[in-house]
Order: structure tokens, then sequence, then C-alpha cells
């Protein structure tokens, strides 16, 4: 009996926890897309402006809690991290939390991946995860 | 004598009003506004048309944000740039984007038309210094 009560009281816990890391639902028609480069661009030098394109959904500056907005995330050469995490904040997954929609960008020579990813006011994916496809660049 | 104090009197009226003829929020004067698609002088043959908005160096934010260096779309069709001292218009030729978006599809009427992309701050007023797009024109056949 005693550990049916745990039982009940580790699962209120979580039940209230929940609510607190959930993500943002995004609205239906949600749509993140690479609007440039286009999959298989060859890019000599390896320096080019990425413009993010967003559709049915606004772009908000992170810490902003507003229903139907995001702020765009860059993955770099990786795969989609967690959904149900704030994504990592490294060289291979850039944040755009000042509300920003096209970013300078500098790649080595090789074959690159990009893909785009909106993150809630606190980073996290929303509910369904708002993600472009993922493309591959050339820089020779 | 009078008259050139007159004249300078006149001077610092013209420079004060200039100071006040556009908002108050400031921005990275580096920022720059663009309308991505259409481009200036396109034949389009559909009614729809999806206009993307282009900005550098600067944010966007949901109109009502405050946020440093950041600001939401307003789409001008058919009309001269607003007063950059006052909220812009909210009307069929003034296209407000205060839910943060990038994007839109509007529908036009044959003819030709012109497109031009200004910023607004969280209260819907231009920064200091404005920030608007080319003007660009098109026709929709």
């Amino acid at each position: 009996m005693t550990m049916c009560i745990r039982a009940v009281v580790a699962a209120a816990i979580v039940a209230i926890a929940a609510p607190v890391l959930a993500a943002e639902p995004s609205p239906e028609g949600a749509k993140a897309y690479i609007i440039w480069p286009g999959d298989g661009t060859v890019i000599k030098g390896g320096k080019f402006w990425l413009r993010m394109g967003l559709v049915n959904m606004g772009v908000a500056p992170a810490g902003v809690e507003k229903p139907e907005t995001g702020h765009h995330h860059l993955i770099i050469d990786a795969d989609l991290p967690p959904l149900d995490e704030p994504i990592p904040n490294d060289s291979n997954h850039l944040h755009f939390g000042k509300g920003q929609t096209e970013v300078r960008i500098e790649l080595p020579p090789g074959t690159h991946t990009l893909q785009m990813l909106l993150g809630d006011a606190n980073h996290i994916p929303h509910n369904p995860p708002v993600q472009s496809e993922k493309i591959t660049i050339v820089v020779p | 004598m009078r008259l050139l104090i007159s004249a300078i009197a006149l001077t610092l009226l013209v420079a004060g009003a200039a100071t006040v003829s556009a908002g108050t929020t400031k921005r990275d004067p580096a920022a720059e506004l663009y309308i991505g698609w259409p481009n200036n002088g396109e034949v389009i043959k559909k009614r729809t048309i999806r206009v993307w908005f282009g900005m550098r160096n600067m944010g966007v934010a949901p109109a009502g944000i405050d946020v440093e260096n950041t600001g939401h779309h307003h789409l001008i069709i058919d009309a001269e740039l607003p007063p950059f001292d006052e909220p812009i218009p909210n009307d069929e030729h003034h296209l407000h984007f205060g839910k943060g978006q990038t994007e839109t599809v509007i529908e036009l009427a044959p003819g030709k038309h012109t497109l031009q992309l200004i910023m607004g701050d969280k209260d819907h007023v231009p920064h200091d210094p404005p920030l608007y797009s080319k003007k660009i024109t098109i026709t929709v056949k």
C-alpha cells in the first residue's frame, strides 16, 4: 500500500513537472524551409548568406512566450537533436535567439549538410516539431 | 543681422523637426530590408503571389514585444511610405505582420502594382532611422 501511494505521488510529481517542460504546440500547416541555398548548390569560397523561410508561423526572439511563434536554429553537419529537450548550442547548432531570419555562414571545403529546426521560448522544438528538409551543399 | 538670426532660428527649427520625424526605437544602422520575391519588374501570371521578406542584421519580434534591434514587417501595396513618426496605418494598402510572419500570400488584380516593406517597432512606429526596402513594381497578367 505504501509503495502504491509512493507510485501515485511519483506519478503526480511527473504530471506536475511535465507541463513545465512541454513544448509549445505548433500551428497547423507550419513549415520551415531553407530559402537559399538550394539542395546541391555549389558555393565557391564557402561564404554565403543563408535565408530561413517559415510558413504559417511567426518569429519571436528566445524567451518570448507567444503562441504560434518560435526562433530559428540551423543544424550544420549533424542530425536532428532530441526533440523533447533544449536544442544544443554549439558550432553544429546555431541559435538565432534575436529573431534573425538570415545568417552569414562560412564553411570549409567539402560536403556539408544544413537543416533548420524551430525552437520555442525555451529553445525546445515544438509539438509537432517544425523543421526543414536537410539539404547538402558543396564547397569546392 | 536680424535676418541672419531668423535664418539660424529657422534652421534650428527644421533640425528640431527632423529629429522627431522618425520613431524613437533605435536599430542596428547596418540593418537591411528587401523583398526576397518577387523581383522588381516581375511579370506574374497568377493572381495569388507569395512574397517573402528579407532582413539582415536585425531580428523579427511580434508586435508588442520590446526586444532590442527587432521589429515586425509591414507590406505597403500601391501606396507611398507613411509618416515615420506615427504608427503605420492598418488598411488594405498597409498589411501588418504583427505575429512575426516573414512571408505572406497576397492576391492582386491584373495590372501594375508597387510593393515595399517597412519595419515597425513594438508600437507599429518605424525605427530611428526608419528601415524600409526598395519599392518594386510588378505586373499581374
